[in-house]
């Protein structure tokens, strides 16, 4: 369900599928490999111009053992909308940056590094964010378990 | 002699030097301290906002009792007002604060995060489970948050229980366990009549309270 003048998203890279079920918006899943040369793409041409990656995040799919990495974007020349999804391994989650195309996006890197610790490659500066730099483990991951936690009792 | 000893009742104590104090200065000294703590207000989350700053307002009136006078800084402040979660990344901080605040200090801590982690205590990483593994507190205000209402009866609480304070032995408080009552009413009252609400019937009949109350004429 991409708009029309979205619908050429499928010819700038390979492996480009549209996601038409279960999403309220414009939203296209790429393989991991191609995600940073997609999104140069998608700033960088003019008739898609997004020029703001207005959020990235990640949810923890521990059952099907990946990461899904989200990534927002919204172009404020043509008011649209685009959602872009890719998958990575949970054992070895690591993928190419974004920083270099939206300076944001080195503190959104920064922060899923902090809490899911997906590994960003080439990023300038990877440390975390929002926990003491001595903190052992991810905690935002399903799995993630210390001494301090309490579990619910059910 | 004086005024200070004929007309002032008290005890007039011996210190070493050879001078003299009369206790009765506690009572001026707390009345002072009492109605006029200097709040700083260490507001994380919800509860600085629906609490905290509510009181502050020209509806509910923090003045009214004295204790208007926020200050941000630590160092100007005797009554640090804790309403919020807090998490173990801030607890460093917070334990600065109020080692920086002068003595006579207070803390009221407020709401259910403050007083022990809240909705957060389970599965969570990172939030302190009670200010009190922290520093120490001397009101809990429950509630979440708590009315503004319930805050002031926090406040009129520390308020009674710095009245018990004594320079002879700065920091030392006899906590109060309950508020005082009116004249002629007993605990025992109170639970009584709880008891018999709670062991009464809980349904209402509704067609029967109506009947037996009807509408007044003329309407």
């Amino acid at each position: 369900m991409l708009p029309e003048r979205l619908q050429s998203i499928c010819e700038l890279e390979d492996d480009v599928t549209v996601l038409e079920e279960g999403v309220d918006k414009p939203t296209v899943v790429v393989p991991c490999e191609h995600v940073a040369s997609l999104m140069a793409a998608l700033k960088h041409d003019a008739s898609f111009a997004f020029l703001l990656l207005l959020d990235h995040t990640v949810t923890d799919r521990v059952d099907d053992g990946h990461f899904e990495l989200v990534y927002q974007l919204y172009s404020p020349v043509h008011n649209h909308h685009l959602m872009v999804m890719t998958t990575i391994p949970r054992d070895e989650p690591v993928i190419q940056t974004l920083s270099h195309i939206w300076a944001v996006a080195e503190f959104q890197e920064r922060e899923i590094y902090d809490m899911f610790g997906v590994v960003y490659r080439n990023h300038p500066d990877l440390r975390r964010l929002f926990l003491e730099d001595d903190w052992v483990g991810f905690p935002l991951r399903k799995d993630y378990e210390d001494d301090f936690m309490l579990e619910r009792p059910k | 002699m004086g005024i200070a000893t004929d007309h002032l009742p008290g005890v007039v104590e011996q210190l070493p030097g050879g001078s003299v104090l009369v206790t009765s200065f506690d009572s001026v000294i707390n009345w002072a301290r009492a109605n006029s703590l200097w709040p700083l207000a260490f507001g994380t989350s919800c509860c600085a906002i629906e609490m905290l700053m509510a009181t502050g307002g020209p509806r509910h009136d923090l003045a009214r009792f004295g204790a208007e006078v926020a200050r941000p800084s630590p160092r100007q402040a005797d009554l640090l007002i804790l309403a919020g979660t807090i998490v173990k990344r801030m607890a460093p901080r917070l334990r600065l604060l109020y080692e920086q605040m002068a003595e006579p200090r207070y803390v009221i801590a407020t709401g259910a995060c403050t007083i022990s982690g809240g909705p957060f205590i389970y599965n969570s990483y990172s939030t302190v489970r009670g200010a009190d593994e922290v520093i120490p507190v001397d009101v809990y205000v429950p509630g979440c948050p708590p009315r503004p209402e319930s805050f002031f009866h926090g406040l009129l609480t520390l308020q009674k229980l710095i009245k018990t304070e004594s320079i002879r032995q700065p920091g030392v408080r006899h906590k109060p366990v309950l508020s005082e009552l009116p004249d002629g009413i007993k605990v025992e009252d109170i639970q009584k009549e709880i008891v018999a609400l709670l062991e009464g019937e809980a349904t209402v009949d509704v067609n029967k309270a109506a009947q037996a109350k009807p509408w007044p004429k003329g309407t």
